[in-house]
């Protein structure tokens, strides 16, 4: 069973406490549409979910076919950035925008929180 | 010795945050009892994960039985947080040395030796890397190379199966190869997901604005990956199981990335 | 795949988009259905059927927004199992043109073709030609000007 939608702002918020972290999202996997969002101004909303969920289809095929399985979380590096991701079962991602230099290990254990409360 | 081992034991079981598993653990290695050394490590750095000479003692086991690749990331890690540390200088000398890089064994030597201008094992090893003269053997960390992580991913990008890929734009296969825990070969059906996977990882962040992408590490459920681009039209794929903490696998995989970015240029 | 346009200033845009979204297939079509550029489409007759089809989805749903007291809806999805259908409509000088994309779910997703749907309604608007004013059709026109443009849209 899914949490109500009042339960997605405050698992986001706990994301978005992290020092580093620019926004956190909720994206529906299959149709990269946003389902809920906490961003900070200038974060394109539509563009990250769109783009975060085309990753993360392509990611999982090419991990399936490595076999080493489902993904639990990835981290998506870049110069001025990073977009971190844990996917839930029930077919939704859990994402957070970040600056390059976000302490990893503290935003994919807040994301996986936030993944137990969306399911 | 032994009473030593015995006391040893006894402290640590009493108070398991103790230091004395670093005596204990070095005691055990010397005496070639290397897995029990290697679980008393292993269970050290559990408890003082930002402890350097944990991470030195972890590698020197590691060295000594031959896991040259681990044994570089522990005494790198050591590095990272204790820049002078000595024992890992020597250790990633040793390591340099045995490969033939005699340059960056004599660099690291000669920082451990501003460290520790006394320390005659780095003298003479210094002298040995220099070519100055038949001086005494250094302190054996392990008897004889095997090739360390840099040729090992050379010998990857030749074929060899050690869950590596290097792959140009297209996903064509330039080297490494790729086995599925079933020990199927999976190498062409990876590769051409991970082109996909590596022109979208590129637009996405460039349409987010975050500049270059610079790598892709995902944990999976039966192993992790990293991807990374060693150079504009090239992509580099790094697979361990889950045992390699994704950590390390980031560090694997930047050494890998130079390594492949030399040979690309070699083979350019 | 091939790209064509009856009316040249769309085919940059349009070829941007197809890549960009992923797209199978599109037809930029005004909202009467005239085609003015597609990507895609192999048999004339499929890209008549499409144009009448989704002009009358835009019309029905249009009126449907009417009666609410709403303005237009701006984009329609409808999800298959294999492929998804979205319809938006979209303003230039040149009148309100409609957009018919056709996505595979495997190589796209309704976020992408939405996504990239708000570049090719500021490109087509950017391109339009600025004082052009539609030309009326006549009946007697219709079938040669169908016929032109089909032959334009498959390269004959």
């Amino acid at each position: 069973m899914t949490a109500p939608a009042a339960a997605y702002g405050k698992a986001l918020d706990l994301i978005t406490r992290v020092r580093g972290v620019r926004g956190a999202m909720l994206v529906s996997a299959e149709d990269g549409i946003v389902v809920a969002e906490q961003l900070m101004e200038g974060i394109k909303g539509p563009a990250v979910s769109a783009l975060a969920a085309s990753v993360a289809t392509r990611l999982r095929r090419a991990m399936e076919a490595a076999g080493v399985g489902a993904s639990l979380f990835w981290h998506l590096q870049a110069e001025h950035g990073a977009l971190l991701v844990v996917p839930t079962p029930g077919g939704t991602l859990v994402v957070a925008v970040a600056e390059p230099d976000v302490n990893v290990g503290l935003v994919r254990l807040e994301l996986l929180r936030a993944a137990e409360v969306v399911g | 010795m032994a009473d030593e081992i015995k006391t040893l034991s006894s402290q640590l079981a009493q108070d398991p945050d103790s230091l004395v598993f670093l005596r204990l653990g070095e005691l055990l290695r010397q005496k070639g009892q290397l897995d029990t050394a290697h679980r008393v490590a292993v269970t050290g750095l559990e408890r003082h994960p930002h402890l350097p000479d944990a991470h030195d003692l972890y590698a020197r086991i590691l060295a000594d039985k031959h896991d040259y690749e681990r044994a570089f990331d522990e005494w790198d890690m050591a590095l990272r947080i204790a820049p002078d540390h000595v024992g890992a200088l020597k250790g990633l000398a040793f390591l340099y040395f045995k490969v033939g890089d005699v340059q960056q064994a004599a660099a690291h030597l000669e920082a451990a030796q501003r460290v520790a201008p006394d320390d005659p094992g780095v003298a003479q090893a210094l002298a040995i890397a220099r070519g100055e003269g038949a001086a005494a053997e250094p302190e054996p960390i392990a008897p004889a190379a095997q090739p360390i992580e840099e040729a090992r991913v050379f010998a990857g990008l030749e074929g060899a199966q050690e869950g590596l890929l290097l792959l140009d734009a297209s996903g064509r296969v330039l080297g490494g190869a790729l086995k599925d825990p079933a020990g199927r070969d999976v190498t062409e059906a990876v590769a051409a997901y991970l082109a996909g996977v590596s022109q979208e990882a590129a637009r996405t962040v460039k349409l987010l604005g975050l500049g270059k992408w610079t790598g892709l590490a995902a944990e999976g459920h039966l192993g992790h990956v990293h991807l990374a681009p060693p150079s504009s039209d090239a992509l580099l794929l790094v697979v361990r199981d889950r045992a390699v903490p994704m950590g390390r696998l980031a560090i694997i995989a930047q050494r890998a990335a130079l390594a492949a970015r030399r040979w690309l240029e070699a083979h350019a | 795949m091939t790209t064509r346009a009856v009316e040249t200033w769309t085919l940059e845009p349009l070829v941007k988009f197809v890549k960009e979204a992923g797209a199978r297939l599109v037809l930029v079509m005004t909202s009467a259905g005239q085609v003015l550029a597609q990507h895609g489409f192999s048999r004339a007759v499929d890209v008549m059927s499409a144009a009448a089809l989704g002009a009358a989805i835009m019309a029905s749903t249009d009126e449907m927004a009417r009666q609410l007291h709403q303005p237009p809806f701006a984009a329609l999805n409808h999800q298959g199992e294999r492929h998804g259908i979205f319809l938006a409509g979209l303003a230039t000088p040149r009148g309100r043109l409609v957009a018919l994309v056709v996505y595979d779910l495997d190589v796209s997703s309704l976020g992408l073709v939405q996504l990239f749907f708000e570049q090719l309604a500021a490109d087509l608007q950017a391109a339009s030609p600025k004082d052009s004013v539609p030309k009326q059709v006549l009946a007697a026109d219709f079938e040669r000007q169908l016929s032109d443009s089909l032959n334009t849209l498959f390269g004959r």
